[in-house]
């Protein structure tokens, strides 16, 4: 299913691997959200969908290492990740988050430059000819070369995406993971994001993302994992996971799920009964 | 380049400090002095008994407070930080009051300002905790309370003791003066100066990760707890000495950082180094004023710093330099 590597990156494609989860229970504030989960996670792009609150975040941030599951283990190629010194995980693992503040001064040269920090020793300050080589791949890989000098704080949200995602390819990741990297995105930064996330993949990285869209998802996902309070609901291939059953099973909301030729549409058949009581569910729309 | 001329800016203010002071000395009274430091006589004395220590104590405030400055800066991911938020200063004023109040030996003032300082900087770091991690809004929530209410012990004292000359120890400190430091004051402050140099350059690769959050950091293998400690160790063990030398001794830390970072930019690797190096050199200068301007009276550094800083200060910021995190 994966495509041939990318000629751009031939001196640096990142190595095959295999990210277990085995019996995973994670809670937050002492509530537990998802328990006894169990997944094999070996490649492409891989899609978590869920309702709010389902426990999606927590799960992508336990599988990057920052935080313990509360039962049960993640291992990568067959290390617990949690053992792995902080910065031997952040060389097979980047995780990206669009949300948190960020220091508006800041290049992109100098943010990307950043991600090289787990293949230096903490004596090891100056950037190597590979960090330099990694760095400017990453910059011309998400369109932002002639951005270099540009400030953090001068950038679209778009933009802003794109250099994090610069962050996880100069980071030289095996694994990399995202936390709704459409959000707060127009249609064509959403699109050029996900192709971004796609070539990544093609690349030969496990890339794990938190999606919002089911029709993202469907488009450009090999693997959808639909969660729900009770823990996996739907795994498997975009057609195969994201059928009218378990979306309900997932989000308490009937669906249709339509064919389209690139993806699945789905089409909300009657509002949130329990959420809202008050009001009646109508009938299906055409 | 920049950091080359920072660094040539160090001993010419050193220069300029050991040759004018108090006393007037000519040029060649000067030169025979310096080059001759066993020939004895009143220029030999002032040269190396007085100036030269008053300088390297001068450069060693500025450098600490400005290093604190960077690096509490940095942790508080908030570029309008003072290293007094420690708490370190308004701990060890208090106890300076309390002790001058109730007639403590004078020589037992100094240390029981320093133990105080640090034991306030603790109490502040416990109120900030948060699980493991400091959190940098209850950090400066409990700095700014703690030293307000410290300062209140501070005004008491001063009120009781406003007839006596006792208060004159409170008032220096409160100035922010060297007025008769030596070597020996230097020797006492060094070992806490060293280690948080030490402490404070071995975080500065982490740091320029830290810019981008907390979260981003930790998920690029920083330990950002371990990372958060140091820096508020280091921070605090720099401002202790720089108090223990110099009192209070404003807008170095706050305004040296934020000068140094328009001039080399936010890369810890050069803003760390232009920081103690301006910092040394702006204090060196400043005390230079200080000794001479009014002589022989002098004038309190602090004071001095505040009435050229502060306008510098706000002048700066309200031209759009405090812009930093979004």
């Amino acid at each position: 299913m994966r495509k041939p590597t990318s000629p751009l990156r031939a001196e640096a494609v990142p190595k095959q691997v295999k990210l277990a989860l085995e019996d995973v229970e994670i809670e937050r504030g002492g509530r537990t959200l998802l328990r006894d989960v169990s997944l094999v996670l070996d490649g492409g792009v891989i899609a978590l969908v869920g309702a709010n609150g389902v426990g999606k975040t927590t799960l992508l941030r336990t599988i990057a290492g920052a935080l313990a599951p509360a039962a049960g283990a993640v291992r990568l190629d067959g290390v617990p990740v949690r053992t792995l010194h902080a910065r031997e995980r952040a060389q097979q693992i980047a995780l990206v988050d669009p949300t948190e503040p960020v220091l508006a001064a800041l290049t992109v040269a100098g943010a990307v430059a950043a991600a090289r920090f787990p293949h230096h020793r903490w004596w090891e300050w100056e950037a190597t000819p590979q960090d330099e080589a990694a760095v400017d791949e990453a910059l011309r890989r998400t369109g932002l070369t002639t951005f270099r000098a540009r400030e953090l704080g001068t950038l679209s949200a778009g933009e802003r995406q794109r250099v994090w995602i610069a962050l996880a390819i100069a980071q030289r990741a095996s694994v990399v993971l995202l936390d709704e990297p459409t959000s707060h995105l127009d249609l064509k930064a959403s699109v050029e994001t996900l192709q971004l996330i796609r070539e990544l993949a093609r690349d030969g990285a496990l890339v794990i993302a938190v999606l919002h869209q089911l029709e993202e998802a469907a488009a450009f996902a090999d693997r959808v994992i639909v969660l729900g309070c009770e823990g996996i609901v739907a795994d498997g291939s975009p057609e195969g996971a994201l059928t009218a059953e378990s979306i309900e099973r997932a989000y308490d909301v009937a669906v249709t799920v339509e064919r389209r030729p690139g993806g699945l549409a789905f089409h909300r058949n009657a509002v949130l009964r329990q959420a809202h009581p008050q009001v009646t569910p109508r009938q299906d729309r055409p | 380049m920049r950091i080359g001329a920072l660094a040539a800016l160090v001993p010419l203010t050193m220069l300029i400090g050991i040759a004018f002071g108090g006393a007037a000395l000519a040029p060649g009274v000067l030169w025979n002095a310096l080059a001759h430091p066993s020939a004895g006589g009143d220029a030999a004395t002032i040269i190396w008994q007085l100036r030269i220590p008053r300088v390297a104590i001068a450069a060693t405030v500025g450098a600490t407070l400005a290093l604190a400055g960077v690096l509490l800066q940095s942790l508080l991911r908030n570029p309008i930080v003072d290293p007094y938020l420690t708490g370190v200063s308004s701990g060890a004023g208090a106890s300076i009051a309390i002790a001058a109040t109730a007639g403590v030996a004078p020589a037992l003032v100094p240390p029981l300002g320093f133990v105080s300082g640090l034991a306030t900087a603790i109490l502040v770091a416990v109120l900030a905790r948060r699980g493991p991690r400091l959190d940098a809004e209850r950090l400066v929530l409990a700095g700014v309370s703690l030293s307000a209410l410290l300062s209140a012990f501070v005004t008491l004292a001063l009120e009781r003791l406003a007839r006596g000359t006792a208060s004159e120890a409170i008032l220096a400190w409160l100035a922010g003066s060297l007025a008769g430091r030596g070597w020996a004051d230097l020797g006492a402050a060094a070992p806490e100066a060293i280690l948080g140099v030490v402490i404070g350059v071995a975080t500065i690769p982490s740091l320029n990760v830290l810019r981008l959050g907390e979260g981003r950091a930790a998920a690029l293998g920083v330990d950002v707890t371990r990372l958060q400690w140091a820096l508020l160790v280091a921070a605090t063990l720099l401002t202790a000495a720089a108090v223990a030398l110099a009192g209070l001794v404003g807008f170095v830390g706050l305004v040296v950082p934020h000068l140094a970072r328009r001039v080399v930019g936010p890369d810890l690797r050069a803003l760390v180094p232009a920081s103690v190096l301006a910092g040394a050199s702006l204090v060196v200068l400043a005390d230079t004023f200080a000794r001479t301007l009014a002589a022989p009276a002098e004038i309190p550094l602090g004071v001095l710093l505040a009435f050229v800083g502060v306008p510098t200060f706000l002048v700066l910021y309200l031209r759009g330099a405090a812009r930093a995190y979004a």
